[in-house]
């Protein structure tokens, strides 16, 4: 499951009149990564498209714009339909329901813009209507220039100034003075610079008649006119919507696998009277590859096995084997984390599995509340059944596992709602006498109890009260730990895969000091805190041999000047830890301020819970829900986010993408979605 | 009596806490420093490119590894060290 399916190198030949079986074949089993032939072998010429390959791609267009226009996007099927309807139908789709969708969605888009010209012109003339002219007025002079709009004070005695010959009228309204000026065309420009410091700014006068009342009533008339007639085509549309959506996903998906089929040969080497198809195929799945094209064909085509030499030699030559990644069904949720990052490549390993097993772990231990689990985990539930794409499911699934260990760690830390939450009441505490006596030992893990089993595991430690000194300084550890067996796996399939592409010296002068560093490297902190000196002496020997094999290694002194890099990566852990303390830390805020400070304020300043008052009880419990949504919110991002670090920076950089992203395997063939299979 | 007081716990406790708050809030500050401009570049390149989220991602969060020194400064120095103190 770590490594991409194995794959061989397949070709088929045949004659020309078997094509159609042949692609029909293929198209149907979906087992045949088809590599272009790149028209660089002598002797043979690129395909042609056979068949009714331009009629088909013509029709695929006209059937996008129209659902375009209708606004149709991919979903959910609701409905499958056979092939034979979908051809029998997609003459009338394609031509009257097509027309019709086109005629109707020009029409309004018509008159969206004839109403959008008609409320310019009313926006144009508003202002004029203080003025004592006719519209016709403004327009229409030879030896006139007019100048209408709004100026910030009065501009007849400057006019007059500039020309002796003028006619201005004016009128004050809220937004500023509305002048009109009329004066002869040789004086314009005078006329518009001192226009200009009055603060003049233009109107453009639209050319229509009459008196501006009458003008404004007939554009409105216009204007819900033109409304009128566009409700009715939009609601055709909607109904033409309505009756055609699947049925138009149908055709979509119909033509997509006609053009398809007919554009292949396109892919494919040929000669006069022959074909050959390059392809990469499941190594198990070849003999149903070829047992199926052969009977299709009526034994008239010959599909051959490359042995993996020849293979090897094709890959060198620039051929990309592609990575197909297969994973249990519970573990494939995870691959959305992998191929955010990259496809890995045919030799390289598939860390999904890996993926699987830490990062809901992670997750878990950083949010680590049951309260706060099982409150993702009934919303996902409820989302599941709402949201049904793949991708969605895909991250749902993916978050559901996550919030499951949340539940678990959230039992282990003694978490409800908080540290102290709802812990207390519902599973108990310790008395108050032994918490004192711990804390005087310094054996203080926490006040929780699991009802009559009281306080488990070694040193008595869970339920593990976070906050604890005791409960920090153990959790340091743990998370260094993770760290070292998360990196340490990450370093092992780096050597794997260096070994993979035959790069010994890499494997053994690269990789692996990293892993010998990490492992020794917490070792020693071990040994010092446990205070072994013979361990000590042992770790920094290893340490010191781990740094030498990277001094001889391929980058030289240069590998060893990563070390900082290596210690960060175990630091970088300390994250599971830190991220958790910051979220029990609101939790913990929220309980302390409603139940200790809100709620006893309110009620003037009661001690006791009995004496809360009504009012103090509600503001104290909406400030406690608001509070915990907040935390609650960042307690699904944070420990998203910051797991998913832990494996691209820390963990994929030891064996992942080193030698580039891989190409995935794609069978030629369609997946049929709204056509009945 | 001024002597006792500056030997007394109390206060080399709350300086080791003004130092623990330091660790972190200065590491933060630089944490984001770093982060902001290639926030800002990986936006810009996912804009264009959807396919660029995942690697832009992972040189986001390369320097959030700073803020985790200074929070392992600070919890060193209010975990670690602070009961040989006492």
């Amino acid at each position: 499951m770590l490594r991409p399916v194995k794959m061989s190198r397949v070709v088929v030949a045949g004659s020309k009149d078997i094509i159609e079986p042949v692609i029909e074949k293929l198209h149907e089993i979906r087992l045949l990564h088809i590599v272009n032939f790149d028209g660089s072998e002598p002797g043979f010429d690129l395909g042609k498209p056979i068949g009714k390959a331009k009629e088909y791609s013509e029709d695929l267009i006209k059937l996008r714009s129209m659902s375009r226009y209708l606004n149709i996007k991919v979903k959910a099927p609701e409905k499958t339909y056979p092939e034979s309807q979908v051809q029998s139908e997609m003459d009338n789709l394609l031509n009257s329901v097509s027309s019709n969708v086109i005629a109707s969605y020009e029409r309004i888009a018509e008159i969206v813009t004839e109403i959008k010209l008609k409320q310019d012109q009313i926006k144009g003339i508003k202002p004029l209507a203080v003025l004592p002219l006719q519209l016709e007025a403004y327009y229409g002079y030879d030896s006139l220039a007019v100048f209408v709009g709004t100026a910030t004070s009065a501009v007849d005695a400057d006019v007059a100034k500039v020309s002796s010959v003028n006619e201005v009228y004016s009128a004050g309204t809220k937004a500023g003075t509305v002048v009109a000026v009329f004066v002869p065309i040789e004086k314009a420009s005078e006329v518009s610079s001192v226009l200009a410091e009055h603060g003049f700014s233009e109107i453009s006068v639209p050319r229509i008649e009459g008196s501006v009342d009458s003008a404004m009533a007939a554009l409105e008339a216009g204007i819900k006119n033109l409304e009128n007639e566009k409700a009715p085509l939009q609601k055709k549309l909607a109904d033409t919507k309505k009756q055609y959506e699947n049925l138009i996903l149908a055709t979509d998906e119909y033509l997509s696998i006609e053009t398809q089929k007919t554009e292949a040969p396109l892919r494919f080497a040929e000669t006069t009277n022959a074909f050959v198809i390059d392809g990469w195929v499941p190594s198990d799945q070849f003999n149903r590859l070829k047992s199926d094209l052969e009977s299709a064909a009526g034994g008239k085509v010959d599909v051959q096995l490359i042995d993996e030499k020849e293979a090897e030699h094709l890959v060198e030559r620039g051929e990309d084997v592609p990575t197909k990644i297969e994973n249990a069904s519970i573990s494939r949720p995870y691959e959305l984390i992998t191929r955010l990052f990259a496809i890995p490549e045919y030799k390289e390993f598939d860390p999904t599995l890996l993926v699987f097993i830490f990062f809901p772990i992670m997750f878990g231990m950083i949010l680590g509340d049951m309260g706060y689990g099982i409150t993702i985990l009934v919303v996902l539930l409820a989302l599941k059944r709402k949201f049904r794409t793949p991708g969605w499911q895909q991250l749902i699934n993916l978050v559901i596992l996550a919030s499951i260990w949340s539940v678990i760690f959230g039992f282990l830390f003694g978490e409800i709602f908080g540290p102290l939450g709802l812990w207390g009441p519902i599973f108990g505490n310790l008395p108050e006498a032994s918490i004192i006596k711990l804390e005087e030992e310094g054996m203080f893990f926490g006040e929780g109890v699991y009802g009559s089993l009281g306080r488990v595991g070694p040193l008595e430690c869970f339920p593990l009260y976070r906050l604890a000194t005791n409960a920090v300084l153990l959790l340091i550890g743990v998370s260094l730990y993770i760290g070292v067996i998360h990196t340490g796996l990450g370093s092992i399939l780096g050597i794997k895969t260096e070994l993979n592409y035959g790069e010994k010296k890499h494997a053994y002068f690269e990789r692996l000091p990293v892993l010998l560093f990490q492992v020794s490297f917490a070792l020693l902190l071990l040994a010092l805190v446990v205070a072994n000196w013979n361990l000590v002496l042992a770790g920094i020997a290893v340490i010191v041999i781990s740094l030498v094999m990277m001094v001889i290694g391929p980058e030289g002194v240069m590998g060893a000047t990563h070390v900082p890099f290596y210690v960060s990566n175990l630091i970088s852990y300390l994250r599971l830890l830190a991220i958790g303390l910051a979220s029990i830390g609101l939790a913990f805020a929220a309980n302390q301020l409603a139940f200790y400070v809100i709620m006893p304020m309110l009620s003037g300043g009661a001690t006791n819970s009995a004496e809360f008052t009504t009012v103090a009880i509600v503001v104290g419990i909406i400030v406690l829900v608001l509070v915990h949504f907040i935390n609650l919110l960042l307690g699904i991002l944070s420990p998203f986010m910051h797991p998913l670090r832990l494996h691209y920076v820390e963990m994929f950089t030891k064996f992942y993408s080193a030698h580039g992203g891989g190409v995935e395997y794609s069978p030629f063939g369609h997946v049929r979605r709204y056509l009945k299979v | 009596m001024a002597v006792e007081t500056i030997t007394d716990g109390g206060i080399l406790y709350g300086l080791i806490a003004v130092g623990a708050g330091l660790a972190t809030g200065l590491a933060g500050i630089g944490a984001g420093v770093g982060e902001q401009g290639i926030g800002a570049a990986v936006v810009g390149v996912v804009a264009e490119e959807p396919g660029f989220l995942g690697k832009g991602l992972f040189l986001m969060l390369l320097p959030e590894t700073l803020i985790i020194f200074g929070l392992a400064v600070s919890l060193i120095l209010m975990f670690a060290w602070t009961p040989f103190l006492v």
